[in-house]
C-alpha cells in the first residue's frame, strides 16, 4: 500500500476534524446546523491569501482565525441569539442564506478566479517519511491539526469554560438556572468555532486551489461527519472526521468511482444503526 | 427577548409575554408551521369542495394558458417557462414541508434522475421522446421509493441530512469515470430527440412560448391533486404525523405509511417537472442533480411561503424573473440569500403568507368586530403562545 496516501488521508482527516468539531460545537450549544461552516473556511481561505501574498503566512495563521472570530460573533449576536426559540431547521436555512452571502461578497471583493497561496519558506520542501518522500507542508498540517485538536479536548475536559460549555450542551436551561451565562458560553463557542474554521481555510490554502467554491464542496463532506460523529460530540466528530479521511483517501486508490461515495453509504449505514450517531445522545 | 440565561419567575409574568419559553427547541421543523405556516385544516372531501377546487383549477387553467398570447417577447416567455418548471420542484418540496413539517435538500435526485433516465433512453435506446418521457417519470418515481423507504422514518435536521446526502451521492456518482457513457460526467448529455412528442417536433419543444400548455396543465393539474390530498382524509393522518407523530402512533396509526406515501407522491411530481425540464432543453447535466439546484428551489418555495400551496408556486416564479434580472452581475444568490435571510426572520409566513394576512386584515376591518370568526386565521395563531397544541384528531372518525 501507498505510505503517502495514507498520509494524504490522515491530512485530509486533519482538516475535516477541525472543521467538524467547530461545526459539532455550534450545533451542540446553540441547536444551529451551520450552513455557512463552508462559507466561513472559504473566507478564512482568502483572507489567508491576502495577508500571506502581502505580508506573511505566518501572520495570515493569526489573522484569519481573529477576523473569523469577529464574524463568528456578528452571527452569534445578530442572528443565533434572536432565533433561539425557533426550530433547529429554520435556524438553519437561515445559515443557508448567510452562506449564500457571504459566498457572493468574497466573489465581490477578490473575484471568481482559482487563487494560489504558496506553502512558506522552510515548509516548501519535502521530508522523507518512513522512507517516503513527502510535502513538508502537509506534515505541518497534520501536525497543527492534531495539537490543535488535543488543545481543544483539553479545553473542553479540563477548564472551567470547558465546563460551562458542555454543560450547557447538554442542558441550556438547567445550565441557566444554575448560574452558567449561557449568552457569553456561546458567544465563546460561535467565535471558537468559526476561528477553527477560518484555520482549517488558512491551512488549506496552500495544497487546495482558493476558489469560491471550496466552500460548498467540502460543507456536505463536514455535515456528513457531524452526523455520523453524532451531533454535538467534539470527539465523535474528531473521531470520524480522521476516520473519513483516510477511508475515503486510500479507498480511492482501490476504487475511484466507488470511493467518493463512501461518506454517503457509511452516513446512511451509522443512521440506520444508531440515529444519534456514533457518539449522539439524543435520537 | 429573553434568553435561557435570564430565566427567572418574575420575568415570566403576564406582563412579559414575548418572555415566555417559544415551542420546545428540539421540535423540528413542526415548530415553524405550527406557528406561522398551519394550512388550512384537512376537512375530509366533500362534494362541494372538490366542485370548488376544480372550478378554480379550471379557471387558472385557462388564464394561465392565455400567458404565451399575452407576453409576446422570446426572451420573456422563456423565463416565465423556466419558472413554471422551478414551480414544480418547488411545490414537490413544499408539500412535504406543509403537510409532514419534513425540509428535503434531496428532491434534486427526482428531478435530475428522471431528466437523465429520459436522456439515457433516448441516447442509449434511441427511444421516442413519449415512451422516454414515461420511463424519466417512471425511474424517478422508483428512485423516491427506494430514498423513501431509507428517509421517511428520520425527521427534523436527521431527514434534511439524509435527503441532502443521498442526493449528493446520486451527484457525486453522475460524475465519475464509470458512469460517463451514460452521463457525460461534468459534459453533460445532449438529448438529439428522434420525432415529436404530443405533436411537437423537438424544435417547438425548445421554445418556451409553443410548449407551454404542456407544462401550464400538468401544474394546474397536479397542484389540484396535491391540494385535494392535503384536504382529504389522508391529509388529517399527515396533520397528526407532522404535529405529533408519537402520539399518532400511540393511537394506533402506521406513521411509516402516510409518510412514504406523501414523499413518493412529491417525488412523482418533481420526476415530471425533471423530465419537462429535459423535454425543452434537450439536455441535462449534473447541474440538475446538485445541491445548489436543491437550494435554489428550498430557497424558491421559503420565499413564496411554505404554509400555502400557492407559496412555492409564487416562490418558483419570482425566483426566475429574478434570476433574469441579477444574474448578469452574478449577485442572484447575494440578494436571494439577503431575502431568504429577511423572510426567515421576519416573515416566516413568506411572501404569500404576507399576502393573506394583510388581506385577511382588511377583510376583517371592513366588516367590523362582530364579523363571524373564519377559519381560525394565521394572527389568531401568532397570538397565542402555547399553538404547539395539535390539531385535536378523533382516531375513530379519520381510521373510519
Amino acid at each position: 500500500m501507498n505510505f503517502a496516501q495514507v498520509l494524504n488521508g490522515i491530512a485530509l482527516g486533519s482538516l475535516l476534524m477541525i472543521l467538524s468539531s467547530g461545526l459539532s460545537m455550534i450545533y451542540g450549544l446553540r441547536g444551529v446546523t451551520n450552513f455557512a461552516h463552508g462559507a466561513l473556511y472559504m473566507s478564512g481561505a482568502y483572507v489567508a491569501y491576502s495577508v500571506s501574498t502581502n505580508v506573511s503566512f505566518w501572520l495570515a495563521l493569526v489573522v484569519a482565525p481573529l477576523v473569523l472570530a469577529v464574524l463568528g460573533a456578528l452571527l452569534e449576536l445578530v442572528f443565533f441569539r434572536r432565533l433561539q426559540h425557533r426550530s433547529h431547521i429554520e435556524t438553519g436555512l437561515v445559515t443557508f442564506g448567510i452562506a449564500m452571502v457571504i459566498e457572493r461578497v468574497i466573489v465581490l471583493i477578490w473575484g471568481e478566479r482559482t487563487l494560489g497561496v504558496s506553502a512558506p519558506a522552510g515548509l516548501d520542501g519535502s521530508t522523507s517519511v518512513l522512507g517516503v518522500g513527502y510535502p513538508t507542508y502537509r506534515l505541518f498540517v497534520i501536525g497543527v491539526a492534531l495539537a490543535l485538536a488535543l488543545a481543544l479536548v483539553l479545553w473542553i475536559r479540563r477548564s472551567v469554560t470547558g465546563l460551562h460549555i458542555r454543560a450547557a450542551s447538554t442542558d441550556v436551561e438547567t445550565a441557566a438556572i444554575l448560574g452558567i451565562n449561557v449568552d457569553k458560553v456561546s458567544l465563546i463557542v460561535v467565535c471558537v468555532g468559526a476561528a477553527l474554521a477560518g484555520l482549517a481555510g488558512t491551512l488549506a490554502a496552500p495544497y487546495v486551489s482558493v476558489s469560491p467554491s471550496m466552500g460548498v464542496s467540502i460543507l456536505v463532506t463536514v455535515l456528513i461527519v457531524v452526523v455520523i460523529g453524532g451531533a454535538g460530540s467534539i470527539g465523535g466528530a474528531m473521531v470520524a472526521g480522521m476516520g473519513l479521511g483516510i477511508v475515503q483517501t486510500v479507498g480511492a486508490i482501490w476504487l475511484p468511482s466507488v470511493a467518493v461515495l463512501v461518506p454517503y453509504a457509511a452516513l446512511v449505514a451509522v443512521l440506520l444503526w444508531r440515529p444519534a450517531g456514533l457518539a449522539g445522545r439524543k435520537a | 427577548m429573553s434568553t435561557p440565561g435570564s430565566i427567572s419567575p418574575v420575568e415570566a409574568g403576564p406582563a412579559d409575554a414575548p418572555t415566555v419559553p417559544g415551542p420546545p427547541r428540539y421540535g423540528g421543523l413542526s415548530g415553524m408551521v405550527a406557528r406561522h405556516l398551519r394550512p388550512a385544516p384537512a376537512t375530509g372531501l366533500t362534494r362541494p369542495l372538490v366542485l370548488r377546487g376544480a372550478l378554480f383549477a379550471l379557471v387558472l387553467l385557462g388564464a394561465g394558458l392565455a400567458v404565451p398570447y399575452i407576453v409576446l417577447d422570446r426572451f420573456w416567455i422563456g423565463t416565465l417557462f423556466d419558472g413554471l418548471i422551478l414551480a414544480m420542484l418547488a411545490l414537490s418540496i413544499g408539500f412535504l414541508a406543509r403537510h409532514l413539517g419534513l425540509i428535503s435538500l434531496g428532491h434534486t435526485a427526482f428531478f435530475g434522475g428522471s431528466a437523465y433516465a429520459l436522456g439515457i433512453a433516448v441516447t442509449q435506446w434511441g427511444w421516442s421522446p413519449l415512451p422516454a418521457a414515461l420511463f424519466g417519470v417512471l425511474a424517478g418515481t422508483v428512485l423516491s421509493v427506494v430514498m423513501g423507504l431509507l428517509v421517511v422514518r428520520a425527521s427534523g435536521m436527521g431527514f434534511l441530512m439524509l435527503t441532502l446526502a443521498l442526493g449528493q451521492a446520486l451527484y457525486q456518482f453522475s460524475v465519475q469515470q464509470v458512469a460517463i457513457p451514460w452521463t457525460g460526467a461534468y459534459d453533460g448529455l445532449q438529448i438529439p430527440f428522434e420525432g415529436d412528442f404530443l405533436g411537437y417536433t423537438p424544435r417547438e419543444m425548445m421554445a418556451g412560448g409553443v410548449f407551454w400548455p404542456v407544462v401550464w396543465i400538468p401544474l394546474v393539474l397536479l397542484a389540484l391533486v396535491l391540494w385535494l390530498v392535503g384536504r382529504s382524509r389522508f391529509g388529517t393522518v399527515m396533520e397528526g404525523v407532522r404535529e405529533n407523530e408519537e402520539r399518532m402512533r400511540f393511537s394506533g396509526f402506521n406513521t411509516f405509511r402516510p409518510r412514504l406515501i406523501a414523499f413518493v407522491l412529491s417525488g412523482f411530481v418533481a420526476s415530471v417537472a425533471g423530465v419537462l425540464f429535459a423535454l425543452n432543453a434537450a439536455y441535462v447535466s449534473p447541474d440538475t442533480l446538485g445541491f445548489l439546484k436543491a437550494g435554489d428551489a428550498l430557497t424558491a418555495a421559503i420565499i413564496g411561503g411554505l404554509g400555502f400551496l400557492a407559496g412555492p408556486l409564487v416562490g418558483g416564479m419570482l425566483y426566475i424573473v429574478a434570476q433574469s434580472e441579477f444574474n448578469a452581475g452574478g449577485n442572484l444568490h447575494l440578494y436571494m440569500g439577503i431575502v431568504l435571510i429577511v423572510v426567515l426572520m421576519f416573515l416566516p409566513g413568506g411572501i404569500v403568507g404576507m399576502v393573506v394576512r394583510g388581506a385577511r386584515r382588511i377583510l376583517r376591518r371592513r366588516s367590523g368586530p362582530s364579523a363571524p370568526d373564519g377559519p381560525a386565521g394565521l394572527e389568531d395563531r401568532a397570538k397565542d403562545p402555547f399553538v404547539d397544541e395539535p390539531a385535536a384528531i378523533d382516531p375513530q372518525e379519520v381510521a373510519r
